[in-house]
This record gives structure tokens, C-alpha cells and sequence, in this order.
């Protein structure tokens, strides 16, 4: 058994109502802070992108191989976020 | 509803408050690092102050503790940085006391922090399955054991292994110069706070010392690079597969579905199973029954997962 079941009692009520609240705030302020990131981002992505199909893609452990060109992805038209 | 995408998250940028929940000795201080607004489930980080003193006590649910510096004293044993406890819900623990202060992670996994002074178990607590353990001192640095694995240079020390859901807690490390040049993503929940170090993904930049993600399933992460190394806690809540690719612009959606697609094309005759049977509510004959309707997600042929029965009223003779 995970969890005993109990009545929650109405301080504990009240400061799960606040820890909540703060955590929407908390939420927000990354997702603002994630899309300001955006710009290093598409960087290190294009980085990447290059990286293997020169040094390879990681398959599993010290295995890699090389991304042919026609294999890159292309960026889909919607809104891209990386927070969700 | 379940706990949010909390990534990154640095507690050092916030300040401890005190613990005010009913039950909790003075001398607790806490920083939230995320919690499930529906059950109070939640992760902290937590200070006990110099001079900490709690009494024999349980809690409702289970939990578990991890010490990041300082010392605590459980009955009569010191534990230092490293150590782990996993609490059972209704497991009486010893006294608790800190003398000269310390740090830790505490993580309540399925209900809102709770305290209860007692020195006996609950009657519903499970014992057998409490573990302690120094996993600085006591433990040693293995490979993940993965299929496919993560890259070279990343180790796991397993804290705690639950045999049904295949979730498990563990600290892992990565060598100085670490780097993993794949996307991965899981079906599982998963989270991880940074003991010390700075490692770097490519979704989310850095993220330091103190560095904290609770990331739901299908969310992609990665590439990933560290030019010190790290330590770290980690956990999730269920079976943790390494979905590699190398499309950064998926979404979650698209990520499940090929999941979805890849059991299929693994499992083929158990997904067929699972997809055309009326009533999918499977069993398995190593646990309890659990069949009283509502306990589990299940429909019957309809895809309408969220129903509810109606009791059946017994007849009087």
C-alpha cells in the first residue's frame, strides 16, 4: 500500500491551495524564461543537425552512425516549444 | 491531473520557508520543487536546523529521503551525505534528530507531506519492504544496463527498484567531458535534481548545482554534454526506455504515438490483446485481484476510459 487513506485536514487544505498557486507562478516564469532561450536554441540545434552527419547519432551506448542529408528533419511550420 | 513540466528549476535562485504543515517539529524548512495538485504529492529539497528534533512518527504515505550534507541521527545511528531512506506509508520511524544541521532531498510519492507521532507501525504498513541504505560509502558506480543505453561515461548507483512498476530511484554521474548526441524520450515520468555539477541539453541549456526537472512522459531531451562531470539523484515512476531519435521539432504526441507504434511492432499478439479485447482490465495472477470496478483504467470496447460504475445494491431476502 502506497498511501493510507486519511481526511486531509483543512491546514493542510490550505497549504496545498498555496503551493499551487506558487507553482503556476514557478510554470510561467519558465516558460517565459524557455521561449527568451529560443534564439541559442535554433544555434545549438543547427549544431547538432551538422554534428551527426559528420560524428554520427548515438544508437545505443558507444554505437553512433552518420545521418545521411536526406534523413535531416525539417522544422514543421507550428509553434516550436520545448516546455508543455 | 498530474504534476507539471517543471524544467529547468535552480533552488538556489529561492529561499527556505518553514514547514508548517500540522504534525512537523519546529526546525523543518523546505523548498518546493514540484508537486501533483490533485494528490499533494510532491518534492522538496529540506533543512533541518541545527538542534532538530523529531519524534517516532509516521507518515500516510510513503516517502523517501535523501541526505545531501550535514548529518542526521535515526535512533542511535549517524547517517551522513548519501544516505537514503525509503519510508513505507505507516512505517514508524525512530526518533530523528540533527545536532548540527542538515540538507536533504525528501520526495512523498503519492499524498501531501503528512506527520504522525508514533512508535508503532500503522496496521496497514508494510516493513518488509522499508530500505536504508549509505550509497556513498556502501554502493559502487555501474553501467546503466539499458537497451539502448545511454553513452559511455554515464553511471547509475539503483537506490531502489519497485519490481511491478519497474520505477526506480538512483544516483548517476556523468565523467568529465561527457557528451550524447541522440534526442531521447520516455514513457515514464521522470525527475532529477543536481547534487553538484552543470551539465547541458539541448532543449533547456544549462543546468547547475541545485538544478532540479520533473519532465512527464514523451518529452524530448537531448542532446547531452557535461565539461565537468555531475552528481546526481534521479528517479521515475515507472519503466525507463531510451526512445532515441534525432528530430528536434517532435511533439509529445507524436512522440507516443510512435511509442505506441513501437510496442505494436514489438509486442504484436499482447498489443492486439490489449486493443480488441471488450473488457481490458488484464490481471496479473502475481498481485491482488483488484477487479472491484473504477480501480484501474479500463473500457469496455468504447475507448471511454473515464466512467463510472454504480454500485450494485444487494437485494434484501
Amino acid at each position: 500500500m502506497n498511501s493510507i487513506p486519511h481526511k486531509r485536514s483543512r491546514e493542510a487544505e490550505a497549504w496545498l491551495k498555496r503551493e499551487i498557486r506558487e507553482q503556476k507562478a514557478r510554470y510561467a516564469k519558465i516558460v517565459r524564461e524557455q521561449d527568451a532561450l529560443a534564439p541559442k536554441r535554433d544555434k545549438w540545434i543547427a549544431e547538432f543537425l551538422e554534428r551527426i552527419q559528420t560524428r554520427g547519432v548515438h544508437v545505443h551506448y558507444d554505437q553512433m552512425r552518420k545521418v545521411r542529408p536526406e534523413e535531416i528533419p525539417t522544422q514543421p511550420k507550428r509553434k516550436f516549444k520545448v516546455v508543455f | 491531473m498530474a504534476r507539471p513540466h517543471i524544467e529547468p528549476f535552480v533552488d538556489r535562485d529561492v529561499g527556505f520557508k518553514k514547514m508548517t504543515l500540522p504534525g512537523f517539529p519546529k526546525g523543518m524548512q523546505y523548498k518546493m520543487l514540484s508537486l501533483d495538485p490533485d494528490d499533494g504529492a510532491c518534492s522538496m529539497t529540506v533543512a533541518f536546523t541545527p538542534g532538530y528534533k523529531q519524534p517516532p512518527g509516521m507518515s500516510y504515505t510513503e516517502y523517501e529521503l535523501f541526505i545531501q550534507s550535514g548529518y542526521i541521527v535515526v535512533g542511535d545511528k549517524v547517517w551522513g551525505p548519501g544516505s537514503y531512506f525509503y519510508v513505507p506509508a505507516g512505517v514508524s520511524i525512530e526518533a530523528l534528530s540533527s545536532p548540527r544541521g542538515a540538507t536533504g532531498l525528501l520526495f512523498y510519492n503519492y499524498g501531501e507531506p503528512s506527520f504522525v507521532e508514533s512508535d508503532a507501525d500503522h496496521s496497514k504498513a508494510e516493513r518488509n519492504r522499508f530500505a536504508s541504505v549509505d550509497s556513498y560509502e556502501n554502493m559502487q558506480w555501474t553501467s546503466t544496463n539499458f537497451f539502448p543505453a545511454t553513452a559511455p561515461g554515464c553511471l547509475v548507483k539503483i537506490l531502489r527498484f519497485d519490481q511491478r512498476t519497474q520505477g526506480f530511484t538512483f544516483l548517476y554521474c556523468m565523467t568529465p567531458n561527457f557528451w550524447q548526441d541522440n534526442i531521447s524520450y520516455h514513457d515514464c515520468s521522470e525527475e532529477a535534481y543536481h547534487i553538484w555539477g552543470t551539465s547541458w541539453m539541448m532543449q533547456f541549456g544549462d543546468l547547475p548545482t541545485g538544478g532540479y526537472f520533473y519532465r512527464p512522459p514523451y518529452i524530448n531531451h537531448g542532446a547531452f554534454a557535461s565539461k565537468l562531470g555531475i552528481l546526481a539523484i534521479g528517479r521515475t515512476d515507472t519503466q525507463l526506455y531510451n526512445h532515441f531519435h534525432f528530430n528536434p521539432w517532435t511533439n509529445v504526441e507524436e512522440n507516443r504515438e510512435r511509442a505506441a507504434n513501437r510496442i505494436l511492432q514489438w509486442k504484436p499478439d499482447l498489443y492486439k490483446w490489449i486493443n480488441m479485447r471488450g473488457h481490458n482490465h488484464p490481471v496479473d495472477f502475481e498481485y491482488d485481484h483488484g477487479h472491484a470496478h473504477g480501480d484501474a483504467d479500463h473500457h469496455h470496447g468504447d475507448g471511454q476510459v473515464d466512467h463510472k460504475h454504480k454500485k450494485k445494491t444487494r437485494r434484501k431476502k
